[in-house]
């Protein structure tokens, strides 16, 4: 068959997306796939289609056992709840006590460099922060990556993306997952996600400037912080 | 090129990206957040294809399973979340109902009474759908501008794309359920998706690609 005969592609596509597309044309058709931009845009637009026939405007609330359900098969080892996010408490959260201690002795400009970089000059250049490895836990962050954490995050200037990139290569630890945050001058901090060790993430938040003094990395237990506060050491920090 | 979805999905899907790129790094706050976020409107896509209520709980927890474990093939670039989600739960819920064979069909004991209607004449000689997939599609058109364009497909044509899209019905399945020849189903299918895309196109509610 004539795969770039568009009528044909857009034939075909309908029917693989409606389900209709059987057995070994079906899978002729998967294999092309990957090949042909023009059959995955048939395939996009088509699945863009046929589900305005799924949805409906209103949903239908499911019982929280549901998701307790789901909870229990993906991660039976947990059994916290989180806590509400802001509740201060933990190991992690506490240790951060090192930082601020060190903000009011006026130490903290000399942990975190702020640089404006003016490769566009029409727009707002991003805020740069360094986030340094805390001396406080190297012996932890030794144990973890064999190294010390540092990472650069770029904010861009209206507080809405933030990519963190770390300045060597790090492991990935082991049953171990490190995780963001931003943390405000008073308050507990809030968490922006699980982060990759070894390359950049990027994280897209409203709001991410806003009372956010500065920004920290700590270790998780898989899957992230179980209480919505840091728990385990926080390897880097850096000051907005 | 895009097609456009309802205009309300656009500001989450934005939102149920940047949280699916972080479900695929593990993170459990950002998966709860996407089940906060959809799972009733998910719910809602499971029982338009499986009746029973506690089939439809076990199938919306193997949709976010599902999710949780596939999150990393998720291609913000290639799909909209909203309609990669429906995929998921759509694919979920007909996997549900073949598991559950054995349950009460209601098209096609509708079909038993209508057999000797003769075929080929219309709504009225299709098996009564009763609160079958044809219902189905006609109350989610309902919720949309989709509406138009699901009414001008012939009744043969809407009752093989829902046969197909809520049953997930093979040709020769839909053929076998409505009594009906397999060259003239397929037909019917053909020409109900030429319909609706055309339709939608004009309407701009999805471009042709």
């Amino acid at each position: 068959m004539d795969y770039g005969r568009p009528a044909l592609a857009d034939r075909l596509a309908a029917e693989y997306v409606l389900g209709t597309l059987r057995g070994p044309a079906r899978r002729r058709f998967e294999a092309l796939l990957p090949a042909h931009p023009a059959l995955r845009e048939a395939v996009r637009a088509w699945q863009e289609r046929l589900v305005l026939l799924a949805a409906s405007e209103e949903g239908v609330e499911p019982p929280e056992r549901v998701w307790q359900g789901i909870r229990t098969r993906l991660f039976a080892d947990t059994r916290a709840t989180a806590t509400a996010p802001g509740t201060p408490a933990g190991a992690g959260w506490r240790a951060l006590a090192w930082w601020r201690g060190l903000a009011g002795a006026g130490f903290v400009a000399t942990l975190a460099l702020v640089v404006a970089l003016n490769t566009a000059p029409e727009a707002q250049p991003p805020v740069v922060v360094l986030l340094q490895a805390n001396p406080e836990v190297a012996q932890a962050a030794q144990a973890v990556f064999g190294t010390q954490a540092a990472f650069v995050a770029s904010v861009s200037a209206d507080g809405r993306a933030l990519v963190l990139r770390p300045l060597a290569e790090l492991p990935a630890p082991a049953q171990k997952a490190l995780e963001l945050w931003a943390v405000p001058a008073q308050g507990a901090p809030r968490s922006l996600g699980l982060v990759r060790a070894g390359e950049p993430t990027t994280v897209l938040r409203a709001q991410l400037l806003r009372d956010t003094a500065a920004f920290a990395v700590s270790v998780e237990p898989e899957g992230g912080s179980p209480t919505g506060a840091p728990t385990g050491p926080i390897v880097s920090l850096g000051k907005v | 090129m895009s097609a456009a979805p309802p205009d309300t999905w656009t500001d989450r899907n934005r939102r149920l990206a940047a949280l699916l790129g972080r479900v695929a790094l593990g993170d459990r706050a950002a998966f709860e957040a996407v089940y906060r976020d959809t799972g009733g409107y998910l719910f809602g896509v499971v029982l338009r294809v499986v009746h029973d209520r506690g089939t439809a709980e076990d199938v919306l927890q193997e949709v976010f399973v599902n999710v949780w474990r596939a999150a990393g093939s998720f291609d913000a670039a290639r799909a909209q979340p909203l309609t990669w989600l429906t995929h998921v739960a759509r694919h979920r819920a007909i996997d549900g109902l073949r598991r559950a064979k054995a349950e009460p069909d209601t098209v096609s004991l509708a079909r038993d009474d209508d057999a000797d209607d003769g075929p080929g004449e219309g709504l009225e000689a299709l098996p009564d759908p009763g609160d079958g997939p044809l219902e189905r599609l006609q109350r989610s058109a309902e919720a949309h501008e989709v509406t138009r364009c699901i009414e001008v497909l012939s009744p043969e044509q809407q009752q093989c794309l829902a046969l197909a899209y809520y049953r997930g019905y093979s040709h020769a399945e839909a053929a076998e359920h409505l009594a009906q020849p397999l060259g003239t189903v397929k037909s019917w299918v053909r020409r109900g998706l030429q319909a609706l895309r055309d339709c939608l196109t004009r309407a701009g509610i999805a471009q042709a690609s």
